[in-house]
């Protein structure tokens, strides 16, 4: 398989304003992140200053600007979650991998309280390294963390 | 009386995927009738006639803001906003889900009503199987001319594109949608002008909830007339309301505007889950006010002298069980994550009462910290530049207000 590199993956988009957004979240999924050098060639392609593509980049949660942990837990703990325990679940996982919601200090792993994703009648939602999983109890909590640690 | 249906009338009974399904119940007769029948002004007078506003949680007369539109020269866009991301809200994702047509026949309807030649879906970014659903079902509309060039042999042509959300709650708010899809962060703008003057790349513009949409093919096909005499006088039609948290029967429900949260619960809903005993409802999501059971009969309703605007047309019900601590902190933390931060009232004041809501429930809370809550509310109340901050505080003063919690 050919390996995307930042080059070919902008040549899919065509250089006008309503692709920055897209190509940015593509660059973000596959390489993880968008980094200070993806953002260079983004500016020159788009005709655009740095600053500008950065600003976009750094204010949508699915773009990331930075590299990001090896396992990362997001668990939702809007309203309707919220009644269904998201608070018990995410406890559990502060206790069990023994680190801070919302703390960077692990390499490993980090964990995120993100806002609702439209899945509330079977809350509460996690999301692992991308991968959904819908009500979340204690118990099954384990089970999902297993495969990845 | 049965309830008349409108959006969800073929749920679960045609292949949503099967674009056949959808015309042998009379799918795409709408279209057909608006480019052999009727001409753009006829349309936009039916859908003003029939009172339909905006279900996204404004309620904005559809009709007229087509109207505004139309009457605009040059470019012009429509956009189908299914961005949704109010907590406890997914309508606009079931629509996709079961009748993804209907949604499509009106977003074509509409565009060519105010003389668009392209319209564009902002779809939530998350919404990824609803997203590749819209694009099976706008190749096969394609391929039967239902858009394109020469729509149905006639003079209309329009292009349609998906534009995928990157995850941002105030990407819902038209203004920050607009500057989403113009590559820029999605904060919103000032208006005026609004985008019905000056909005995609400068062009008037039209947005829509997907919800609304879907309502146009019912409304060309059966008359605004019709459609009028549904439900509430102010606000009528039926909507699509979502019911959560402690009820027997959770789940998506059409009923007529203007009916009680009370009937909701108990008709719809099949009352409180057995076991669990009744607080309080939130209405319309994060958003939303706080109801007691006193206050149930509420008609849910759009308009400036409603009880209780009915917002997105969820409702999630609190049962006594629930730690209100999480709430404090579920609500207040979702705005100040949300926040763009364009504007210091909401910036600050959603981070500072969600540091105010862990400090209560960390039995830390200061005297300062009881005396700022109705600072920052105030605030957040009369001083933010867009709704998203307006509404940051609701729950929370209905929470301080109701009695639910005390400080």
């Amino acid at each position: 398989m050919i390996k995307k590199t930042i080059q070919n993956i902008i040549l899919e988009f065509e250089p006008e304003a309503k692709n920055i957004l897209p190509a940015l979240k593509k660059i973000s999924a596959v390489f993880g992140y968008v980094s200070e050098e993806d953002v260079k060639i983004m500016a020159e392609y788009f005709g655009v200053s740095e600053s500008k593509i950065f600003e976009t980049a750094s204010f949508y949660d699915e773009i990331k600007t930075e590299k990001q942990p090896e396992i990362l837990i997001q668990i939702c703990n809007s309203a309707n979650c919220t009644v269904n325990n998201s608070f018990s679940i995410i406890s559990e996982v502060e206790n069990f991998l023994k680190i801070k919601a919302g703390s960077s200090a692990s390499s490993k792993f980090k964990l995120e309280e993100i806002s609702c994703l439209g899945r509330c009648a079977d809350g509460p939602v996690m999301v692992v390294n991308g991968k959904i999983f819908e009500r979340v109890t204690k118990s099954s909590l384990h089970g999902i963390l297993g495969e990845y640690l | 009386m049965k309830d008349i249906k409108i959006i969800t009338e073929y749920w679960g009974k045609i292949n949503p995927l099967k674009i056949e399904d959808y015309i042998n119940v009379g799918g795409y007769t709408a279209l057909e009738k608006f480019v052999s029948k009727m001409n753009p002004e006829k349309a936009i007078e039916e859908i003003q006639k029939s009172g339909l506003c905006g279900r996204g949680g404004a309620g904005f007369p559809m009709g007229d803001k087509l109207g505004m539109v139309a009457k605009q020269t040059g470019e012009k866009y429509f956009i189908c906003n299914l961005e949704e991301s109010e907590p406890g809200t997914y309508k606009d994702r079931l629509v996709v889900d079961n009748n993804p047509h209907l949604l499509l026949e009106g977003i074509i309807i509409s565009a060519l009503s105010i003389g668009a030649q392209k319209a564009y879906i902002y779809i939530n970014g998350n919404y990824e199987k609803q997203k590749e659903i819209l694009e099976i079902v706008i190749l096969q509309a394609k391929e039967k001319k239902y858009w394109g060039e020469n729509i149905l042999g006639s003079k209309f042509s329009l292009e349609i594109e998906i534009f995928s959300g990157a995850g941002a709650y105030i990407c819902g708010e038209e203004t920050a949608l607009i500057n989403s899809i113009e590559g820029n962060r999605g904060e919103p703008k000032i208006r005026p002008p609004f985008p019905t003057s000056a909005g995609l790349f400068g062009c008037p513009t039209a947005v829509s909830n997907a919800e609304t949409i879907s309502n146009i093919p019912w409304i060309i096909s059966n008359g605004g007339k019709k459609y009028s005499i549904i439900g509430s006088k102010n606000s009528p039609g039926t909507k699509l309301f979502l019911l959560n948290g402690a009820v027997a029967k959770p789940g998506c429900y059409e009923a007529p505007t203007g009916i009680t949260v009370k009937k909701l619960i108990d008709d719809y809903a099949g009352g409180i889950k057995r076991g669990k005993e009744f607080w309080f409802a939130q209405i319309g999501g994060a958003c939303g006010k706080l109801l007691l059971e006193k206050e149930l009969k509420a008609k849910m309703e759009f308009g400036k002298e409603c009880e209780c605007s009915l917002g997105s047309g969820s409702i999630l019900v609190v049962d006594k069980s629930v730690n209100i601590h999480d709430l404090l902190i579920s609500w207040t933390d979702f705005f100040r994550r949300e926040s763009c931060g364009k504007c210091v009232p909401c910036r600050e004041g959603t981070f500072r009462l969600w540091e105010i809501a862990k400090r209560f429930r960390d039995g830390e809370i200061s005297d300062r910290d009881k005396e700022a809550i109705q600072d920052i509310l105030w605030t957040l109340d009369n001083t933010t530049f867009c709704p998203l901050g307006k509404f940051a505080g609701t729950a929370f003063r209905d929470a301080v207000g109701k009695g639910i919690v005390k400080f």
